[in-house]
């Protein structure tokens, strides 16, 4: 049986070897609560503050402003609702595209009294900062942009957006969940207050995460209880994840320049691949500034089969992701990422999203090109006109309509 | 492209470019002075204060939740659970129509376009089929997956629940290929306007995925503590 290609990172990534060893004695032998004060716990506490410094050095922080937490999505729940716990109400302003983490979490506090407003996107996928400009408010306490965007891989313009909130005195938070490890983020060099990150995005483990709070910003807990980490995150320590966060950051920090230069040649590989080989094909999000793995496609005039193409995919061997769903459970939620990037609700249902990780190879992309067309085919179009699937571009559309 | 002044790349050595360093990318530039679009650190500025950037209509060109565009973001993620009786195309319907609770979704009276291969490809109750629906009733964009209910042999007819995909990724399925759908049949558990058979209807399949309204006759009613089943046929999107 032919190994499988992943391509699916963006979902999750596999444990790299080397953090799965890093966490092995954590998981039986040195298995103390960090905070007792006897040997074991000692020994947990320097493992926990090792990585502590580890996840720090791959922001450029000290690590007294690193906190853990047990995902990337309760960072976000712990950045928003912290600062605001903190500030004690007032104005968020986010963006229509972010993860719901952050999305459902401004709903929760809009039933609390707290106004949000949502930034849109433009047809590349970004956050304009001159939006960021026009929805600032003297009230304004918060401001919450992703790093990079988890269906289109845009990378926002988080400096230029973190300084306007700061001129303006608002905090500024960002998702890095899908950008951290893969793009350098120096908070010396950003005004950001909070960022929150995820093991299992960069080949560590599931169910542990980190928020960075920059000295002398104040949030208030959501958990409540022992007063762990810093009394910010009570609960005992993961710390078998924690670890493996540590060294899934100490391994990309090491490896991001060589290996966010293989992927994007991956990557090009992949895009050239496919549109000489379906005409159809285009992509979704800006070309260039966007996450070394990371391919949000789309197949003009077959976008309502995409769940076909993925089903074909999967038989072959491939691991890729739809956002199309013609599903119970997804049937009244077309991609609102690209919905709010202006794509009609059927698009807005079509991408294939294709993400390349630390162990896919050439050889895996060559196989992927190979079976790609051949799936490809197997889709029904919409419409039998070849102008209906000749890769007409958002915004080209009105021709479509003209005369043969 | 900056075309005036030398050219300072950050010394990030990021790899984002597709090179390892930057000196490695400066390198190439003379050749390839395309390729200074592939450094973010610099197209920043470029991509986002320059008028040829692709616009989107609606979005950034409009103020902030100015109320001009039908679709602003915060209004496209509260339509779930609205009762504001509006398609996501600003149209009115009647009623929403809702599964039957013991069934795993929408159920579909549907006709393959060759009835033949129902006996063909000896479809049985509890199988998982992906097709997609064309024709002159409810031809949709969305290939369908679903979980068959009823088999007719001699007609070719198939009642199926639609579902989500995870199914025939889990446990294979068989494709259908085209088909039309025929008739829906569910729950009415509220209305704005009274019910009767014989009557057409502009109705809104709870879980259309897009949400589109759809007009049916009412050809069978009946009322329970938990709304009014009915069947509607001579279906048509729009």
């Amino acid at each position: 049986m032919a190994k499988r290609i992943y391509l699916d990172h963006a979902a999750t990534t596999p444990l790299d070897p080397r953090v799965r060893r890093a966490m092995e004695p954590f998981l039986a032998a040195t298995f103390g609560n960090p905070s007792s004060l006897h040997r074991e716990g000692r020994e947990a506490r320097h493992a926990v503050e090792n990585a502590r410094g580890e996840v720090a050095r791959l922001l450029g922080a000290e690590p007294s402003e690193i906190l853990f937490t047990g995902n990337g999505s309760e960072a976000d729940n712990l950045a928003l609702l912290g600062a605001l716990g903190a500030a004690n109400g007032g104005h968020v302003i986010t963006s229509a595209i972010e993860h719901p983490a952050v999305l459902e979490t401004c709903r929760h506090m809009e039933r609390f009294g707290t106004e949000v407003t949502h930034l849109p996107a433009n047809a590349d996928g970004l956050v304009e900062p001159r939006s960021l400009v026009a929805a600032i408010r003297p009230t304004t306490r918060l401001v919450s942009v992703m790093a990079a965007n988890n269906v289109t891989g845009v990378l926002q313009p988080v400096a230029e957006l973190a300084q306007l909130a700061k001129e303006h005195g608002a905090l500024f938070h960002t998702d890095a969940v899908q950008a951290f490890g893969k793009i350098p983020m120096e908070v010396g060099k950003i005004p950001v207050d909070l960022i929150s990150v995820s093991a299992h995005k960069l080949h560590g483990p599931k169910g542990v995460g980190a928020l960075y709070v920059r000295k002398g910003v104040e949030i208030l807990p959501i958990v409540h209880g022992g007063g762990q980490e810093r009394g910010l995150r009570s609960a005992t320590e993961n710390v078998a994840g924690i670890v493996g966060l540590g060294e899934a950051c100490r391994l990309a920090g090491e490896e991001m320049s060589s290996e966010a230069a293989r992927l994007v040649g991956l990557r090009e590989q992949i895009l050239n691949g496919v549109t000489s080989a379906i005409p159809n094909v285009y992509i979704i999000g800006h070309p260039y500034r966007r996450l070394p793995g990371h391919l949000c496609l789309g197949f003009a005039g077959q976008e309502g089969e995409s769940i076909t193409l993925l089903l074909a995919l999967d038989e072959a061997g491939v691991a890729v992701s739809s956002g199309s769903a013609c599903s119970a459970s997804h049937a009244d939620k077309p991609s609102y990422v690209l919905q709010a990037m202006g794509l009609d609700p059927i698009r807005a249902r079509g991408s294939l999203r294709v993400t390349l990780g630390r162990f896919n190879t050439e050889e895996d992309v060559g196989r992927f090109l190979e079976i790609l067309p051949r799936a490809a085919a197997k889709m029904r179009p919409v419409a039998t006109h070849p102008a209906f699937s000749a890769g007409l571009k958002e915004g080209e559309g009105d021709e479509r309509n003209g005369p043969d | 492209m900056r075309e005036t002044g030398p050219i300072e790349l950050p010394g990030l050595d990021c790899g984002l470019c597709g090179y390892k360093t930057c000196a490695e990318l400066l390198e190439r530039l003379p050749q390839k002075p395309d390729l200074i679009k592939r450094c973010i650190h610099l197209s920043e500025e470029a991509v986002l204060g320059q008028e040829s950037t692709p616009k989107l209509a609606g979005a950034a060109q409009v103020p902030v939740e100015c109320g001009a565009c039908a679709l602003r973001p915060s209004e496209t993620l509260r339509m779930k659970g609205t009762q504001q009786w509006l398609d996501s195309l600003g149209r009115e319907f009647d009623f929403y129509l809702e599964h039957f609770p013991e069934d795993p979704g929408p159920r579909e009276i549907i006709l393959p376009h060759n009835p033949m291969i129902t006996r063909e490809m000896k479809l049985r109750k509890g199988e998982i089929l992906i097709g997609r629906p064309l024709g002159m009733s409810c031809g949709c964009p969305i290939t369908h997956c679903g979980v068959v209910m009823e088999v007719d042999e001699r007609t070719g007819v198939i009642v199926w629940c639609v579902t989500g995909p995870l199914g025939p990724r889990q446990l294979g399925y068989k494709d259908l290929g085209y088909y039309v759908a025929e008739g829906y049949e569910g729950l009415v558990r509220e209305s704005r306007r009274e019910l009767g058979i014989g009557m057409r209807y502009f109705f809104q399949p709870r879980m259309c995925m897009l949400q589109w309204r759809h007009s049916g006759l009412v050809n069978y009613m009946n009322r329970t503590k938990e709304g009014v089943q009915v069947r509607l046929e001579g279906l048509w999107i729009g």
